[in-house]
């Protein structure tokens, strides 16, 4: 059992562009914790992963397992084992075979070999699939075969490569609980690449974002959600994502008003103390609040914003209604430095998630309340959260 | 709510079979191209054919065009020494095929999985060997092999051979190595084991298409050389079957059913080879892999 340390770990391909596929990297797994590394496309986190099974090399800083550097230790030396996104597994062996391989390439003898791949079978019930070749499996069984493997080894860290992505929705879904399971069952380091945020946030102790290399924030599921630390974060965690949009920041009669469009929304004071609020009186902020927020309720009578149903979604349970705020384009071209189209585009429309019962008719308006216990502020040049640039 | 009765699934009876147009043009198809294949396969086996029927004849049975005798190859066992150059052509063959695939194989892995600086110059210059043909380059090979004093043994037709063959070998693995994911080398690499361990217990056993095609492909090659043979086996005792068919055919008097009894002989084992890796061949041809 060990901990996984990263302490200023760079990433820089030779002959490239000198951009660094992973940049200053510094974050602790501890031992026993499951730790999800989380973002979109070309972020680094397999390059991470990579670098912690040996499989890249290391540009710069050093990564430990169980307190020992292991920039120059060979990955069969690491004690890790790995799960890959395709299985990785050998296709010419049984089951059985590919569960002890590792073990007999160490000289393990064949009766322990044999016990710990029929106790890791049965873990992961797996025990009348022993004599069968992987192509004779389902893609749950093969991904339940390579966890196996991993787990046969005892290493002092599990490394896991986006392992549920070939995977059916449901069984995904299936997976992902056995794998948290098991996880917790053996108490080991955990290292977890996914794309998928839901994935990120089901599974993991701790969820680490990371964005174009760089590490944006490493928290709780619930802290990631409830306190992004800025707008990627906000915008990446949560299904569907946070409403982003420009506001202008105002002080009428001592109270603070938001303004987009032509449309305002009282600011509770306490966030004046909480995001210091005060030094972006009449300047531009991007205003941050999650679809779940903007409720029908008849009974409020402040904070209603007016929109039109661009789209409505039902999902059976819930219906995603797709609005757009009425002449926010105007305030967001005056407000933010960028000459992003897209980005001014996307910043006017937001998503309310309702319950199936409300009557939302697409084209139609739309009168919601935004509940302001959760809002989030964030500066709209360099994207991080007021509340951050407090603490 | 009601409910919508649905009837049930009409139940379709076998009736007296009537074939649609469709369907009688795929037979009539399927029948033409039967006889065609037919055909086809009788040029093709005639010669064998021929061969097979001739060679239990006599001279005279022959010329006469019927009986038939196991006289020729009792004939043809004392003017040629077969069993011995069966044996050479065996030799060599092995020889030859073992060290196409080793370096092939080895080589094939190393340019599909290994990165290292020259790589693709390295395998178009390895590749385009294969555009060389051996008679532009068959009399300084011969020189060379002569003073090296590799003329009088087996090494000498051996290096020829294996030279000539390995470009197609590189070529061959190196494509069907690109085939298989990183994945399973690095989940090898993992799981303790070096590169040569990668490529003899994980990525050999699932080259075996690759490997019969190589081997069935020499074989067939080396087996029905004659030239390299020629050239480079001066020591009679070490001639291959092809040479010592060729020196029974260029002698004064000539008996054909004699000829024909040495050519199965030499044919036999090409063939057999080639029906006994067919299912591989096929495989290796079309580089399907199992994943």
């Amino acid at each position: 059992m060990a901990d996984v340390v990263f302490e200023r770990v760079s990433k820089i391909y030779p002959g490239g562009s000198g951009v660094a596929a992973v940049n200053d990297l510094s974050l602790t797994v501890a031992d026993g914790e499951f730790m999800v590394l989380v973002g979109p496309s070309g972020c680094g986190k397999t390059t991470a992963l990579r670098m912690v099974a040996g499989l890249e090399e290391i540009t710069d800083g050093t990564i430990a397992i169980g307190g020992t550097v292991m920039n120059n230790v060979l990955p069969k030396d690491r004690d890790i084992a790995m799960v890959f996104q395709n299985y990785a597994l050998y296709p010419q062996m049984t089951v059985a075979q590919n569960m002890g391989f590792a073990l007999k390439i160490r000289g393990v003898a064949k009766s322990e070999i044999a016990e710990r791949v029929n106790e890791a079978a049965r873990i992961l019930r797996l025990e009348e699939y022993l004599d069968r070749r992987p192509k004779a499996l389902s893609g749950g069984q093969r991904q339940r075969v390579a966890m196996g493997r991993a787990i046969v080894r005892e290493p002092q860290a599990f490394l896991m490569d986006e392992p549920l992505s070939n995977l059916d929705a449901q069984l995904r879904v299936e997976m992902r609980t056995e794998i948290a399971r098991i996880q917790r069952l053996l108490g080991v380091a955990t290292v977890y690449v996914t794309h998928d945020q839901t994935e990120a946030m089901t599974m993991g102790d701790r969820v680490a974002v990371l964005r174009g290399g760089l590490l944006q924030q490493v928290d709780t599921p619930q802290d990631l959600y409830d306190f992004p630390t800025n707008e990627f974060v906000a915008g990446f965690i949560g299904s569907p994502p946070m409403n982003l949009i420009v506001a202008s920041l105002q002080e009428e009669r001592g109270q603070m008003k938001a303004h987009f469009g032509d449309q305002s929304l009282l600011i509770p004071e306490r966030y004046r103390q909480t995001h210091a609020l005060q030094a972006w009186i009449g300047r531009p902020v991007v205003l941050g609040f999650r679809p779940e927020d903007l409720v029908v309720d008849s009974s409020m009578t402040d904070d209603l914003i007016s929109a039109r149903v661009d789209l409505r979604e039902a999902l059976g349970s819930e219906i995603l209604a797709y609005l757009a705020i009425s002449s926010s384009t105007d305030v967001v071209l005056d407000a933010l430095p960028t000459t992003d189209a897209e980005t001014v585009r996307k910043r006017s429309r937001v998503v309310a998630r309702l319950s199936a019962r409300v009557d939302v008719v697409e084209g139609g308006l739309i009168t919601l309340s935004l509940k302001t216990d959760n809002l989030h502020f964030f500066d709209p040049g360099s994207g991080t959260s007021l509340r951050a640039l407090t603490s | 709510m009601s409910a919508t009765l649905v009837s049930p699934p009409k139940v379709i009876t076998p009736s007296s079979p009537k074939l649609t147009a469709r369907q009688y043009r795929r037979r009539v198809g399927r029948g033409v191209l039967l006889v065609v294949m037919i055909l086809v396969a009788a040029v093709m086996l005639y010669p064998f054919v021929v061969m097979l029927v001739t060679s239990f004849k006599t001279e005279s049975q022959y010329l006469i065009g019927h009986g038939s005798s196991l006289q020729s190859w009792k004939d043809l066992n004392q003017t040629l020494p077969v069993g011995q150059e069966l044996l050479n052509s065996t030799i060599i063959c092995s020889a030859s095929i073992f060290i196409v695939l080793v370096v092939g194989g080895a080589a094939g892995f190393a340019f599909a999985k290994l990165q290292f600086r020259g790589s693709n110059v390295v395998f178009l210059t390895v590749v385009s060997a294969m555009m060389v043909p051996l008679q532009a380059i068959l009399m300084p090979e011969f020189v060379n092999m002569a003073k090296l004093g590799l003329t009088t043994s087996y090494f000498g037709a051996v290096i020829v051979y294996a030279a000539l063959g390995t470009p197609f070998s590189i070529f061959l693995f190196t494509t069907y190595f690109r085939r298989i994911p990183d994945e399973l080398i690095e989940a090898g690499i993992v799981d303790g084991l070096g590169y040569t361990g990668v490529l003899t217990r994980l990525i050999l056993p699932l080259a075996l298409p690759a490997i019969a095609t190589v081997t069935v492909l020499q074989f067939i090659q080396i087996w029905d050389d004659l030239l390299v043979g020629l050239l480079f086996l001066q020591n009679p005792s070490q001639r291959p079957i092809t040479v010592g068919l060729a020196a029974l055919a260029a002698g004064r008097t000539t008996s054909i059913p004699e000829l024909l009894a040495g050519s199965l002989v030499s044919a036999l084992p090409a063939m057999l080879v080639y029906l006994g890796f067919q299912r591989f061949l096929i495989q290796g041809l079309t580089m399907g892999i199992d994943r």
